[in-house]
């Protein structure tokens, strides 16, 4: 990249839709209203598993209001929603796998007398075992939850020989580390909006991450073409992977009573309703056994994941990929074996959750170097320097990195600036001292694949569409969503800063399956790779085409043309034309200034059977360092400080970029000792925000983001991707710094107050598992 | 199901409208297309819906509508009346800092912010997690809303 563009990305513009959300004005699902909408009502099922026997619907399509009520037999298309496996009814045949199956679908003319006619569903039931854990699922005689059994998946990563890996160690740690559900707590519940246009097209407006996702689950469902329906996204407010795969479902019930009723139909969850329906974080069970050498090498590594997917797959076997494929982290070792196993159950449904798969293994690794670095008297930031990958190295499935591989990088800046061995003595020294406040400091460190795994490359392109148009303002349509994230901004900075205009001068359009081909899911920190990219390929085409035009009016030849200053000017001279004069040029020459850009990676190698091969195109490498108080008397944590170091390969906008970081940790530190959804037997028991705490402002720790920036050479100006990474070494950080705290490794998370006591208390005070390096 | 007519005054101008009995403030103000006023958790406890009631801050969702005739409702479309550009410079200072991602607690946050910074709140970070402790904020982990109620402040604080 020219220092130009380095230094026209520099600064970081607000955002383009800032505005509109400042003064309440910007509209999501629920603040869109059509003339003789009616509301829909979703009845679910009342056991976990069991075989629905009767549905008597009468009286509630009697019922004051009611417009519709649908049962699977109305389905005129295929009564199927699974994202990724045809394991999943939209609604319930014959039995029942969880709580949220879905029974019937109620449409009426106002929310109350949907709610009332849902109450009048006459359902039978014949309940079954239910399948509440793993463990239970996976015994012999086990209720089996699909007719294949429960073994949805099995997945692998072989590399080395494993025996030579453990006689080669020294040290041998092995533990059992589990996690729990995490809720993705977006503040806008799902919503979509569901309208029967006069043309036959169904347009569906989504809160979403997927609008792709949603275009094929309605024509699926609908039996409609995909030519037929089209997803709009609104302004969505929050997603977090939860709105990746799950918002198909309201979208086909939304769409399915429209189909019935031709009228728009909404249908907007409470809080209650989105936790209990949505898809979560997978809890997993983490077997680990980590071999080192007598200088703190990894010399082996083995990983036994267990996978509550819940009763459909969805994502679970993706995500479980994701695990599988980075459950090593950012580390070099000869010899690795990872077997991960993806299990139904009747539980809550799993699935993506920024960081898929990948927070709950960095917990487990990054616990187990802690300890190996205590067993050899070395400092963590000693024993990560040791063993994180350089360029040129093999990751975990023997994948070389050529380029932009800044652990160590990330790992030196965030421990300078933490100033983390000398705090850990002084630290030390203060527990010494102080019986029931105990401090503590904490590293993890994590490396992700930027973008979809190599088993996702079916889905990896994205589209673009931009016009310039006669008065030099331009519109931008990308595939991507924007949830948050500030993809809009991304994309309006980039397309501003190929074209030579001005930032004002673009207006990116909401996403609109119309406007742009099959882009994939915005998921994966993939969007700045993938629509930037797309943006950038289209505006590349535009500059040709003005350049040519301003050439010809400038009198000169092309080459001498520069693109600079919002405007066109010739090579060391004076003659210049703005940006709007050139483009209006091209108008009265018709000279079309509509441009398609698209991207997508180079083709990945990937054995699946032995998990062997390029997992990703690129990877981002971070580094946070937590510091904690814990006070052991309340089992309070307290998460005062994090300094996080991210390797993002280029800033786009620094200032959105490190909002993404203090996003990112918050939400971690919520994972890793607040947040807790507490399920017995397929059942949720606190489906609100009073039982279920995510992070308020008091909770808070101020953040320190430091930017690593290796650039990739694929990516947009190097850019890479950071809204995953930004959470998922957080956990793994705050974990270390509470056994540094307490002296004691817990093994689950959330450690929440009751469970750091209990477990404090039932150890006796706790054997001293974590000591300080001298 | 029975409705009843009430006069609400919203921003400054008085509004009439026909609810249901029972309504709450929320649904009244969303029906009066003040839709800035979000729902997110219905139970008090995420803050979308924090509107002023009479100048204190208040849950819209657990007021009824009938609890508001007779006392001035200020909303987040109403916090810029008098500034510059409509614009309170607390909701100037989100643009500016970043303080903005999803936007859906925006609202509430705005409200409460307006409301602490026009009472000559402190700033520091104490005072700050206290005031905005009643909104929930699930993407910026807050401290760019704590930066823009700083920079809202100005210097001469």
């Amino acid at each position: 990249m020219s220092a130009e563009a380095a230094e026209a990305l520099a600064p970081s513009p607000p955002r383009v839709d800032a505005l509109d959300k400042v003064r309440g004005t910007a509209k999501y699902v629920d603040d869109l209203e059509l003339p003789g909408m009616l509301h829909c009502k979703v009845v679910t099922s009342a056991h976990p598993h069991a075989d629905v026997t009767s549905v008597d619907v009468s009286e509630a399509a009697a019922s004051d209001g009611v417009f519709a009520v649908l049962t699977a037999r109305d389905i005129p298309g295929e009564n199927q929603i699974g994202v990724s496996t045809a394991d999943q009814p939209l609604l319930v045949e014959t039995r029942a796998r969880m709580l949220a199956d879905r029974i019937a679908l109620i449409a009426a003319d106002t929310l109350p007398h949907a709610r009332e006619a849902a109450r009048k569903v006459k359902v039978t039931y014949a309940p079954l075992p239910v399948v509440g854990d793993v463990e239970r699922a996976l015994a012999n005689g086990a209720p089996p939850v699909h007719e294949r059994g429960n073994l949805l998946a099995k997945k692998q990563v072989v590399k080395g020989d494993m025996a030579a890996g453990w006689q080669a160690a020294t040290h041998v740690l092995e533990r059992t580390y589990s996690t729990g559900y995490q809720e993705h707590a977006y503040l806008e519940t799902n919503g979509v909006l569901a309208v029967p246009e006069p043309d036959g097209v169904f347009t569906v407006y989504a809160s979403a991450q997927c609008p792709f996702y949603i275009q094929k689950a309605v024509a699926r469902v609908l039996g409609l073409s995909l030519a037929a329906v089209r997803c709009i996204q609104a302004a969505t407010g929050g997603a977090f992977g939860g709105k990746e795969d799950y918002p198909s479902e309201p979208a086909a019930c939304a769409a399915l009573l429209a189909q019935r009723t031709g009228r728009p139909v909404k249908l907007v969850y409470d809080r209650a309703e989105d936790i209990l329906w949505s898809s979560k974080r997978h809890p997993m069970t983490i077997r680990h056994k980590l071999g080192v050498d007598g200088e703190g090498r990894i010399t082996a590594c083995e990983v036994g994941l267990y996978v509550d997917a819940g009763a459909y797959n969805g994502l679970s076997a993706v995500v479980a990929e994701r695990a599988n494929a980075t459950a090593l982290g950012p580390y070099r070792a000869p010899n690795v074996q990872v077997d991960t196993y993806v299990v139904y159950t009747n539980n809550l449904f799993g699935g993506a959750f920024r960081g898929f798969g990948s927070p709950q293994v960095t917990f487990a690794m990054e616990a187990q170097l802690d300890e190996a670095a205590a067993r050899l008297g070395l400092s963590p930031a000693e024993i990560r320097r040791r063993n994180l990958l350089r360029k040129g190295d093999a990751t975990a499935t023997s994948q070389v990195l050529p380029e932009s591989v800044g652990g160590v990088e990330t790992l030196e800046a965030a421990v300078t600036a933490s100033d983390y061995e000398q705090k850990r003595r002084a630290l030390a020294d203060f527990n010494a001292k102080s019986r029931y406040l105990k401090k503590g400091i904490g590293l993890g460190c994590c490396m992700y694949g930027c973008c979809l795994h190599a088993g996702g490359q079916f889905l990896e392109g994205s589209g673009s569409l931009l016009h310039v148009r006669a008065d030099g303002s331009v519109n931008v349509a990308i595939g991507g969503t924007e949830i948050g994230q500030g993809a809009f901004t991304v994309v309006a900075q980039l397309a501003a800063q190929e074209l030579g205009c001005a930032l004002s001068a673009v207006k990116v359009l909401p996403v609109n399956t119309d406007l742009v081909p099959d882009s994939g899911p915005t998921v994966a920190s993939r969007t700045t790779v993938m629509s930037g990219n797309a943006v950038l390929d289209a505006a590349r085409q535009l500059k040709a085409k003005m350049r040519e035009v301003a050439a010809h009016k400038l009198g000169v030849t092309e080459e001498k043309v520069e693109v600079a200053g919002g405007g066109f000017c010739v090579a060391g001279g004076l003659a210049r034309l703005t940006f709007q004069e050139v483009a209006k040029a091209c108008y009265e020459r018709k000279v079309n200034l509509t441009a398609e850009g698209w991207f997508a990676p180079p083709r990945k190698e990937w054995n699946e059977t032995v998990g062997v091969g390029e997992a990703y195109s690129v990877y981002c490498f971070a580094t946070q360092v937590a510091e904690v108080t814990v006070d052991l008397r309340s089992g309070r944590v307290r998460v005062t400080h994090v300094t996080a170091a991210h390797d993002v390969g280029k800033a786009v906008n620094p200032a959105m970029l490190t909002g993404q970081i203090e996003g990112g940790i918050v939400q971690g530190m919520g994972y890793a000792i607040m947040e807790e959804l507490k399920v017995v037997d397929g059942r949720c028991q606190n489906p609100n925000f009073t039982d279920y705490l995510i992070p308020s402002s008091a909770d808070a720790p101020t953040v320190q983001s430091l930017l690593v920036e290796l650039p990739w050479s694929l990516g947009p100006y190097g850019a890479k991707g950071v809204g995953e990474p930004a959470l998922i070494p957080t956990a793994a950080a705050i974990a270390n710094a509470i056994a540094f705290a307490c002296g004691h490794r817990f093994t689950h998370l959330p450690l929440t107050p009751e469970r750091l006591v209990l477990t404090l208390s039932d150890a006796g005070g706790g054997p001293a598992a974590v000591s300080v390096a001298p | 199901m029975k409705h009843e007519e009430l006069t609400l005054t919203i921003n400054g101008t008085r509004r009439t409208g026909i609810f249901p009995l029972g309504a709450r403030l929320l649904d009244a103000l969303r029906r009066l297309g003040y839709t800035g006023t979000k729902e997110g958790c219905g139970e008090g406890e995420c803050g979308a819906c924090t509107v002023l009631l009479n100048g204190r801050t208040a849950n819209a969702c657990l007021v009824y509508a009938k609890q508001a005739v007779g006392r001035e409702v200020v909303t987040v479309e109403g916090v810029g009346r008098g500034h510059p550009g409509q614009l309170h410079p607390f909701q100037a200072a989100m643009v500016q800092t970043g303080g903005v991602q999803c936007g859906f607690c925006t609202p509430g946050v705005i409200v409460s912010g307006c409301d602490h910074l026009d009472k000559g709140g402190a700033v520091d970070d104490g005072t700050l997690k206290d005031a905005l402790s009643g909104n929930l904020c699930r993407c910026t982990g807050y401290a760019k809303i704590f930066e823009a109620a700083r920079v809202a402040k100005g210097p001469t604080s």
